[in-house]
């Protein structure tokens, strides 16, 4: 039953965020062609901020479970920790991708080594490939649990770091379009497009999170099963 | 600006068919292990009937 669940809002999830594609292609309307180089690049904009936002939430679950591990040797933390990762490393390597399709047309290169919310925001990506690359290579037990859950622990701090980057240091990736003032108004249909990416994108996460931390369950209940049949 | 959209609709379907092997390859993993667990009790099951 609760399989399910976590399959039909992950599907649903990723339904919504094939609809907010084509809402973005098809229905958003242009913007000036004297704003961008490639005007229509902008469109990605409707994946990349949406896929951003899921990432947050998932190193947000990832910094609790790690928490919650280190702290209070919680199982079910361990569970948000590896779900956390995956699910911040699938959003990260979205929100990367969308951002160096953007990059490669409007700035004419796809990375700038000089931004620091670029460069942030990858060690954030990077540091959820590891953890999910890492915990791969390594037999499951308490050092291993307590090594990565540290690397959560400290790696969130990228976070909030990563959040206020263009506020404090604007040097060419864009400054924020919702809650950063008149310089940032969205007009009403580009607003509602952008929600529905949010929600499909938050959706498709728990969806992510949920199946995470169940597939992680089976792992630990097939392991103690062969524990036991390799003692029949 | 046809080449633009183009451009655009191809990193779209780019993203989409990542995104979708993704949620695949999450649905498969699950799949696999409840596969693996019910063969393994299944076994185990056996084995101790056997041994009765």
């Amino acid at each position: 039953m609760g399989n399910r669940l976590a399959e039909s809002i992950l599907l649903l999830g990723f339904v919504g965020i094939g609809a907010t594609l084509m809402l973005a292609l098809l229905k958003a309307p242009s913007v000036s062609i004297n704003a961008f180089e490639s005007p229509d690049a902008q469109r990605i904009f409707y994946w990349h901020v949406p896929a951003a936002w899921a990432a947050f939430i998932a190193f947000g679950i990832l910094f609790v479970g790690s928490a919650l591990w280190f702290f209070k040797r919680s199982n079910l933390g361990w569970r948000m920790h590896v779900a956390g990762a995956e699910a911040g490393l699938a959003t990260g390597l979205m929100t990367i991708w969308s951002g160096m399709v953007w990059g490669s047309a409007e700035w004419g290169v796809p990375w700038d080594w000089t931004d620091v919310r670029l460069n942030t925001f990858g060690l954030l990506t990077f540091l959820a490939l590891f953890l999910v690359l890492g915990r791969q290579s390594q037999p499951d037990g308490v050092e291993t649990r307590d090594t990565f859950s540290t690397f959560g622990l400290f790696g969130f701090v990228l976070v909030p770091v990563t959040y206020v980057a263009t506020r404090l240091w604007q040097i060419r990736h864009p400054g924020p379009v919702v809650g950063g003032g008149d310089s940032g108004s969205l007009n009403g249909d580009m607003a509602v497009i952008l929600l529905i990416g949010a929600i499909s994108f938050t959706v498709f996460i728990i969806g992510h999170v949920l199946m995470s931390m169940r597939i992680t369950s089976l792992e630990q209940r097939l392991e103690s099963l062969q524990e036991a049949m390799d003692k029949v | 600006m046809a080449e633009g959209m183009t451009y655009l609709a191809v990193a779209y379907l780019g993203m989409l068919i990542a995104i979708g092997i993704w949620t695949w390859t999450v649905f498969s993993r699950s799949n696999d292990l409840q596969q693996r667990i019910e063969a393994v009790e299944q076994t185990i099951l056996q084995s101790s009937q056997e041994q009765e």
